[in-house]
């Protein structure tokens, strides 16, 4: 019989090996690093695998490493967000000018308090943002990447009106502080990333929000049949995104100390190609909040190594090309292979029955799960 | 009527299992022959072979004169052999011309597509076999009945001589059936040879002038089709003399689980009133466009009723979608199990506990993924799914266990009522029986069930009482000993 | 049950089916915007107006077909504005190293070459890799972008030689208006040719068909013999062509190659195709409804700087009409939908 205590450090056992399944589950992306960090640090051993070089890695990751959570919840939902950006920079601006209405300005009076609030402000701007998607593709039901695409330009169409343009400066020095290092040495938005990824990775794997999103975006006709209130699950996921998409917009003031309305428009793309790296089921119903991770790890440990080596800044976007083909195909054929062990095991049994030829390869899937776009 | 094609002695393994064992089959010119038999006799197998796409592992494939060890794609199609799978292969983005005129440009290595001239062959075409459909019409928009029309014309159009048809009345309407009778009998008197692929016993005796009978891979019967009538033909394709007739126990007077007053679905069914009394097994009986598959979409929420009112346990509820439903203790098992009733990529455990996320979910949400797996292995146990633990996918198992594992979803939840649409619609003839059984378990431990189906025998045996709804309308109530075969067909069709 | 009609009836059919289409709805939104716009700004109305409307929609319009003929097929292709300006700047670069007299004509035919060549690198990894066409694209755009910048140069330049850096003034039609004059520039002509044998290769020859046919089903394509491999390759490459084209467009017209430029206006031909009834899914769209479409956004952005609105809203306008114009697509379509449900009384 296993006293409380014992039972709690079974369960908290049980977590560690979860979290250690789950990243060893990504071994083409930790090679991948492994290999990248070993490159770079012969090419430049003395530059490279440095405490500052990892302080200053360690900023880059928490942008769009939130921006890339958000990213995937929605393609876990089989669906996408491309509005991330620029909900990010809406938030930002909502909390500069919220700041700026007040008085606090770099230089001038300061307030923790206000700075807080600054904060929860630009996280309800992009919740709000974020619900407003979901609304639109639950309710009115746009296609995702269609309404997201739309939203994007109305929301960083309303930072532009807004601000006329011009970028808002001199942010108040608490708010700065988020962005910078504190007494570990170890900078602040780290610790805000660490605890974004943890929640996700809880939200996802441990809660039933998390596994609705999921049967939700494997199969949503299925999951209407099982009573799952669609619309709620898909206004939850997208407005996590925009909250998620909200924090990062914090993140982004505090390191720059100014809101530029039309900030990061590559993170897009880059938010997206960390999140196929990290192992997404294209079609939906599967994601990995520690692929993800890693895959921001990744490609900020290459765009470092570019900097230590005096790379031109443009090969590092043809690495983030290289990295993705490669990486994807050599997941895919893996994950073609589960499709083809699927079709097969389902095959076998209609073989016997004589209703289906055998392992024909360009056989098509029995059309099973609703069809799914984006690709 | 000379013979267009032959079969002789056909054998073809898959692994080690045995598709088809020494099988002939002859088919004539200006003449339908259908091949009969259940799921898993092999029909599909032999219908491949004979347009090759497969090759036998042994006997010889004779047509018009030549004798082939094996047939090639190609060589079938230039001996004008063709074939309209169940899934139509059409395009529903382009119009009826361009879908019936595509293939055979494409044969010929055109490079131009002729657009008129390809709207004047399907308007000929169209017109010689009644159908009123324009050439220039999308295939999306059309019905069932018409896109089978517009793939039988496409057929035609490459001047097919022998055309294979694999379950064509799949998702047709009886009238849209009669319809499609006309049509194939238009086409065999051009001459070609046809033939149709079915399970359905009267659509076999009605359209066909010889009938092959398949089971477990073998002939079992073979002739004109005179000399067969419903009772040989379902004891040929089943091997079982007549459908065991369990006659279930009349019920006692007992409180209505569910009552429907004036139920309707516009443009599909109306004023429908019908009662299920606690324990009881109600069988909906009508075939495709009847409203019976509708009518319990409807008590599920799904969609929801235009008019009318449902009442569970004595007291009216709201059901428009649903989690109405389930909130008023009903449960539905889907018609299209692999489309609206599984998560295949996900594991049993995970599907089983998709209706009821609820008793997994422990404090502020957190989901316990234990007690998930537990229920999955007690459903596995209780209705003997073939599976070897409960993180197996979905996806992996046949077509019986899959069944087994959306009603396991449902009784997690312990309904009231639970509603079925079509609950053995491609399952296998053992697991047909062990759902019967447990449908009649289910019904004994106090759970009301409500069935829909178009199969006679199997509400016959497994229903107290069947509603029998035709055109939209209730006709008929059938209860105990005035339920037999013969009458409730006969109410359905009238 | 007879399948013809009588010729009246016929005709009310065809023009029924024409006023339900997406093109007739699009003209008759560009009609309406028009005379709100004419009403509130008086010079509207004039000859200069649709010239200028015209030559500002160009880019977008070939950027917008590279766009359809791949989502023809069901790809999504996001590469086409890093193919544009890869052949733009580096067709522009050749001729500023004197590599060659700047001929128009020969700068168009390079960047096309150029593209086509980009094009194919996509349709190789696509087909070799087995990747999904927004994936394989994500990579290769971000490859393109990179070796541009890094291989060919980062200079902006800001004038160009020869016939190139004129090109921008020239002028086929020229209309006195008031003390001055406006003229439409020649290019228009060419790219209205363009969309015209697009429209022509994928009405009438087997090739657009099949593309149409992949997009529709293609498993229901590949059964019915078309080579569905081989059409999905060269719509990728004809995608690069035309992707070319569109970035010799841009160059040509502003007078200046700048590397930076393109990459992240995406947005408007994608939104022009949308905006012309082309579906997300493949199988859907026009040639006529994709240009229609790069005239309206075109329209509402020349509507905004002439009312004076400004540029930031711009943005925010063509969101909100892509989503209006979406959901009314969605609308249309689950009307039909409906009446598909309901089985007719008496059939």
């Amino acid at each position: 019989m296993l006293n409380n205590g014992g039972r709690r450090s079974a369960r908290v056992g049980a977590m560690w090996g979860h979290v250690r399944d789950a990243v060893r589950r990504q071994w083409p992306l930790l090679l991948c690093i492994l290999i990248l960090i070993l490159v770079f640090s012969a090419a430049a051993p003395d530059t490279f695998p440095t405490l500052l070089n990892v302080q200053a890695i360690s900023f880059q990751i928490p942008e769009v490493g939130l921006l890339s959570l958000g990213v995937m919840l929605t393609m876990v939902a089989a669906g996408i967000d491309l509005s991330v950006v620029a909900m990010a920079d809406l938030s930002g601006l909502a909390a500069a000018q919220f700041l700026h209405a007040f008085g606090f300005t770099a230089g001038g009076p300061d307030s923790f308090e206000m700075t807080a609030v600054a904060v929860i402000i630009a996280l309800a701007v992009g919740t709000a943002c974020g619900t407003l998607n979901g609304l639109l593709i639950a309710r009115v039901g746009v296609t995702p990447i269609l309404a997201t695409l739309a939203t994007a330009s109305v929301f960083s169409g309303a930072a532009l009106v807004w601000t006329g343009g011009y970028s808002v400066v001199s942010l108040p020095g608490s708010l700065r502080a988020l962005g910078s290092p504190i007494a570990l040495g170890v900078p602040v938005p780290i610790i805000v990333f660490a605890v974004a990824v943890v929640g996700v990775a809880v939200l996802l794997n441990s809660t039933t929000l998390g596994f609705q999103i999921g049967l939700v975006g494997a199969n949503s006709a299925a999951s209407r049949f099982a009573g799952i209130r669609l619309t709620r699950v898909l206004v939850a996921t997208y407005a996590t995104s925009g909250l998620l998409a909200g924090l990062a917009g914090v993140m982004i003031i505090a390191r720059s100390g100014s809101a530029t309305p039309d900030y990061g428009q590559s993170y897009v793309l880059l938010a997206i190609v960390i999140v196929v790296l990290g192992g997404v089921d294209l079609a939906g119903g599967y994601g990995s909040v520690a692929g993800v991770t890693l895959a921001t790890i990744c490609l900020a440990v290459v765009q470092e190594g570019f900097i230590t080596l005096h790379l031109s800044q443009f090969l590092y976007q043809v690495a983030q090309g290289l990295i993705l083909a490669g990486v994807v195909g050599v997941r895919l054929i893996p994950s073609r292979d589960l499709r083809h062990r699927l079709h097969r095991a389902v095959a076998v049994t209609r073989l016997a029955a004589g209703e289906v030829e055998p392992a024909d390869r360009d056989a098509p899937v029995p059309k099973s799960e609703p069809r799914r776009p984006g690709a | 009527m000379p013979e267009a094609l032959r079969l002789d002695s056909i054998t073809k393994r898959f692994g080690g299992v045995e598709a088809l064992r020494d099988v002939s089959f002859e088919l004539r010119d200006g003449s339908v022959g259908c091949l009969v038999g259940e799921n898993g006799s092999g029909k599909s197998t032999l219908i491949k072979i004979a347009t090759g796409a497969l090759s036998p592992d042994s006997g010889s494939i004779t047509v018009a004169g030549h004798s082939y060890d094996r047939l090639s794609p190609r060589e079938a199609i230039s001996q004008g052999i063709d074939v309209i799978y169940q899934d139509l292969s059409l395009f529903p983005n382009l119009t009826v011309a361009e879908n019936i005129a595509l293939a055979s440009h494409v044969r010929e290595g055109r490079r131009v597509f002729d657009g008129r001239g390809s709207r004047r062959v399907a308007s000929s075409l169209l017109e010689q076999l009644g159908v009123p459909v324009s050439p220039d019409d999308l295939v999306g928009n059309l019905g069932p009945a018409e896109r089978q029309a517009t793939a039988i014309c496409r057929a035609l159009s490459q001047e097919a001589r022998l055309l294979f048809m694999d379950e064509p009345t799949a998702s047709l309407t009886w009238r849209e059936v009669e319809r499609l009778f006309s049509i194939v009998r238009e086409v065999r008197a051009r001459g070609v040879a046809i033939c149709f692929v079915s399970h359905k016993l009267d659509e076999v005796l009605d359209i066909s002038d010889r009938v092959t009978v398949l089971r477990n891979g073998q002939v079992v019967a073979a002739g004109p089709c005179a000399e067969f009538d419903r009772g040989t033909l379902a004891q040929a394709m089943t091997g079982r003399s007549g459908w065991a007739e369990r006659p279930p126990r009349p019920l006692e007077e007992a409180l209505p689980a569910l009552e429907v007053r004036e139920l309707s679905l516009a443009g599909v069914f109306e004023h429908v009133s019908l009662d299920v009394r606690k324990g009881e097994v109600v069988g909906v009986a009508g075939l495709l466009g009847s409203g019976a598959a509708e009518l319990v979409g409807v008590v599920f929420g799904c969609p929801p009723a235009s008019t009318g009112e449902i009442r569970v346990a004595g007291r009216r509820r709201s059901i428009r979608s649903p989690i109405d439903a389930m909130r008023a203790g009903i449960g539905y098992v889907p018609n299209d199990r692999l489309r609206d009733g599984l998560f295949l990529r996900h594991s049993i455990a995970t599907n089983i506990v998709s209706a009821n996320i609820g008793a997994v979910s422990g404090f502020a949400g957190r989901l316990r993924r234990g007690m998930m797996r537990a229920h999955g292995v007690r459903a596995i146990e209780s209705l003997h799914i073939a599976a070897r633990s409960p993180d197996a996918l979905a996806g992996e198992l046949s077509g019986g266990n899959q069944q087994k594992v959306v009603l396991a979803r449902w009784l997690l939840r312990r309904p009231a009522l639970l509603v079925l649409n079509g609950p053995t619609i491609g399952v296998d003839v053992g697991a047909k029986e062990e759902i019967h059984n447990l449908l009649a378990d289910l019904s004994k431990q106090g759970v009301s069930i409500m069935m829909a189906s178009d199969d006679v025998p199997e509400l016959v045996a497994t229903c107290h009482r069947v509603f029998v709804l035709r055109k939209g309308r209730l006709v008929a109530q059938m209860t105990g000993s005035e339920c037999t075969q013969e009458k409730l067909q006969a109410e359905m069709i009238a | 049950m007879k399948a013809t009609q009588p010729y009246s009836r016929r005709v009310v059919s065809r023009l029924l089916t024409i006023g339900q289409s997406n093109e007739f709805v699009l003209v008759l939104v560009i009609v309406v915007l028009c005379l709100l716009v004419g009403l509130a700004e008086r010079n509207f109305w004039n000859l200069g107006t649709a010239f200028d409307i015209a030559r500002n929609s160009l880019e977008t319009v070939v950027f917008a077909l590279a766009f359809l003929v791949v989502l023809l097929v069901g790809g999504i292709d996001v590469s086409f504005d890093a193919i544009g300006i890869f052949s733009g700047y580096t067709a522009a670069w050749i001729a500023v190293s004197g590599y060659y007299d700047s001929d128009i004509i020969l700068a168009f035919v390079l960047a096309g070459l150029i593209g086509l060549g980009l094009g194919a690198v996509n349709a190789v990894i696509v087909d070799r890799l087995r990747l999904p066409v927004l994936i394989a694209t994500l990579a290769t755009r971000s490859v393109f972008v990179g070796v541009l910048l890094t291989y060919i140069g980062a200079f902006w330049y800001n004038f160009l030689p020869g016939q190139l850096g004129d090109f921008h003034y020239w002028q086929v039609i020229r209309v006195p208006v008031g003390r001055g004059s406006t003229s439409l520039h020649p290019l228009v002509i060419p790219v209205l040719v363009l969309a015209v044998v697009l429209w022509l290769v994928l009405s009438r020859t087997m090739f657009g068909r099949g593309l149409y046919a992949v997009g529709g089903d293609a498993e229901a394509a590949r059964r019915a013999g078309f080579p569905v491999r081989r059409l999905v390759f060269m719509a990728l490459c004809l995608a690069g062509l035309l992707a070319g084209l569109g970035g010799m467009v841009h160059v040509s017209l502003g007078g200046n190659a700048d590397p930076y430029e393109l990459v992240g206006s995406e947005l408007t031909p994608i939104a022009a195709v949308v905006l012309g009834g082309a579906s997300i899914f493949g199988g859907k769209g026009t040639v006529l409804g994709t240009v229609l479409g790069a005239v309206l956004i075109s329209l509402i952005n020349y509507s905004m700087v002439s009312l004076g609105v400004p540029a930031a809203w711009t943005q925010v306008i063509v969101g909100l009409f892509i989503l209006i114009a979406i959901a009314s697509q969605l609308m249309r379509g689950r009307r039909r939908a409906r009446s598909l449900l309901a089985i007719p009384s008496g059939a």
